[in-house]
């Protein structure tokens, strides 16, 4: 069997994603030595239209943008949406809040018009993905199971429960507790619960399970005298996207 | 059982022998709402006069949330080794109910099979047990869990000048011999020790009448409706299993290396509230709903194991009540059966 050749692609986002690739660094080696890198902006200079699997960070969020997700839509045969604006649009939807307009008059003011810019959109809504790290920043070793898994030709593991699971395997106080607000109970795991393990309630950057009780979720914050705007608010950072679509 | 006192001034010597000679594993403050029971290097560090802890301390020791099993190698031939890892330990300052909860656990680790990863710690493992305060939630004077009977190597109870210790085991013998003088149990030490469990016992206050919930659970088990009323705001977020000191569920992860010839499978905390619990190969799910889910969890508790065992998997200790942000209290629900049946 030849080695799957793998292409790594960034749309809009800070290029953290790609980074968290890199800093792999002890098993780097061995994912070079088992898949062929053959297009990664930020670690090598070949570049190619030649690879079977693609790993995509960033949201689309600009014309030009849809041709090349959808260029790579017709190339690669293996999607992986990597990172929270690729999965879910992430921050970039910020935008989308605002309407677009008004959020290129406030950030370009007179030099609006030489902004090419559309409504942000997770690259799902232009490609079929296949398996998603999500993140912000990916969990690196994620990022490793799904390539592994590809290999393998098996299902990677990747939680659909939310992030309380991990918080209690890790032992740590419930931040409701200390009185914070927390996404944890509607938000997908498998960030081994970073942000409760350092005392700071979940952002929500995983996306929502698939079937979260959001009404559950409100009594919650009720009962610890919080309002639904309140986890609204941090509920925006990172899935304003599906808010949206929801409406 | 032998009984001893032991005077309040030679604790102190006592429990610095033991931080010395073993890995001592006790309870100290985390932050503002509970303690966690760690490693510790000295006594100022040990503070036995605690209300909650999240994780169940012989849980965490015995079956810890991770835990490698193997390593391999595949070559030519593929090779395989056990890990397996544990050393001479004291838990000092674990309460009865949490002594009964691991008691469970030492039955359901060795009655289908011996899993050695759990008895391997566990035979190392010497228990010395202290009474601390029940929170609001907890129902184990209810479920007979109040006081440990066995379990235990020493058991120190404070009458307030001095401890009345049950001696339990050889091991615990040996250390009352080794550190200070410790002197034989008087009459009048019975006497007190019997006041002291009649005051101790008085501080229960949540009450269940688990009886009757186990003698009508085959009749609400059908009611859709019982069990969706108290599943509704359920997250299935899966704390109230992971908290729990009798929860034993656990899923086996294989991680092979990327250079596709080594690896390692470890386990990890499952959770029966969790929807992938019940999915298997093909995509059904045997426990869609968090109601089923809900249902079956109580059912393993309250019923399954107390026929099986002879002990209920579930030791009133109320962490999964505290635990749980839908506030779902399996003390109201237990109560709450006699009065759905019996009007
Ligand atoms: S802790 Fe509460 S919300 Fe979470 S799974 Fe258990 S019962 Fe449901
Ligand atoms: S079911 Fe709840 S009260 Fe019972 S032992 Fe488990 S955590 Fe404690």
């Amino acid at each position: 069997m030849s080695k799957p050749k793998v292409g790594v692609f960034g749309f809009t986002g800070c290029g953290g994603c790609q980074l968290e690739i890199l800093n792999l660094e002890d098993q780097l080696l061995d994912l070079v030595s088992a898949v062929d890198i053959v297009h990664f902006r930020e670690a090598i200079t070949e570049y190619s239209d030649d690879y079977d699997i693609a790993l995509v960070e960033g949201s689309v969020t600009t014309k030009h943008g849809v041709e090349r997700i959808e260029k790579i839509g017709d190339i690669a045969k293996i999607i992986v949406a990597v990172g929270a604006c690729a999965c879910t649009g992430g921050l970039n939807c910020l935008k989308n809040l605002y309407g677009l307009e008004k959020a290129k008059d406030l950030v370009y003011g007179d030099k609006k018009d030489w902004i090419d810019t559309i409504e942000t959109k997770p690259i799902d809504k232009y490609v079929k993905v296949d398996y998603m790290a999500r993140g912000c920043p990916p969990n690196r070793f994620e990022i490793v199971d799904v390539i592994r898994s590809l290999i393998l030709g098996r299902k990677p593991e990747i939680p659909n429960y939310p992030v309380c699971v991990e918080c209690k395997r890790n032992g740590n106080t419930c931040v409701y507790e200390l009185g914070m607000t927390c996404l944890g109970p509607i938000t997908r795991a498998g960030c081994d619960s970073r942000c409760p393990n350092s005392v700071s309630g979940c952002e929500g950057c995983r996306g929502i399970i698939d079937n979260p009780n959001v009404n559950a979720q409100k009594d919650v914050l009720e009962e610890y005298g919080l309002t639904v705007e309140d986890i609204m608010e941090n509920f925006n950072l990172y899935n304003a996207c599906k808010k949206i679509e929801q409406k | 059982m032998q009984y001893k006192i032991l005077k309040k001034n030679k604790y102190q010597d006592f429990v610095k022998g033991l931080i010395e000679d073993y890995n001592f594993i006790g309870p100290t403050k985390k932050d503002k709402s509970v303690h966690d029971f760690v490693p510790l290097n000295s006594i100022e560090e040990l503070d036995t006069n605690y209300l909650k802890t999240t994780i169940p301390p012989a849980k965490k020791i015995l079956f810890p949330p991770n835990e490698k099993l193997i390593e391999y190698e595949i070559g030519d031939e593929i090779k395989v080794k056990p890990v397996i890892e544990s050393s001479e330990t004291v838990l000092f300052g674990i309460n009865a109910w949490d002594i009964n909860g691991m008691n469970f656990l030492d039955k359901f680790f060795s009655k289908d099979f011996v899993d050695e990863n759990y008895w391997d710690k566990r035979d190392k493992l010497t228990v010395i047990g202290m009474d601390t305060e029940p929170t609001e939630n907890n129902f184990a004077l209810s479920m007979d869990t109040e006081y440990a009977t066995d379990g235990f190597d020493l058991y120190l109870h404070d009458l307030g000048d001095r401890y009345f210790v049950r001696v339990n085991t050889p091991k615990g013998n040996e250390l009352v011999e080794k550190y200070v003088d410790f002197d034989d149990a008087s009459e009048n030490d019975f006497k007190d020790f019997d006041k002291y469990m009649d005051d101790y016992r008085a501080q229960f206050s949540n009450k269940v009448n688990i009886k009757s919930f186990y003698d009508n659970f085959e009749m609400i088990y059908n009611d859709e409706e019982f069990w969706k009323k108290i599943a509704k705001n359920c997250f299935s977020c899966g704390s109230c299993n992971l908290v729990c000191p009798t929860c034993f569920c656990f899923n086996v992860k294989d991680d092979l290396k990327l250079d596709l010839k080594t690896g390692e499978k470890t386990r990890e905390w499952d959770s029966c509230m969790i929807p992938e619990y019940g999915l298997v190969a093909g995509g059904h799910n045997f426990r869609p709903n968090k109601e089923n889910r809900l249902k079956q969890r109580y059912r393993c508790k309250l019923k399954t194991y107390f026929d099986k065992f002879g002990q209920y998997a579930c030791v009133g200790c109320g962490r999964c009540i505290e635990a749980c942000l839908a506030k779902i209290n399996i003390a109201e629900d237990i109560n709450s059966v006699k009065k759905e049946v019996n009007v």
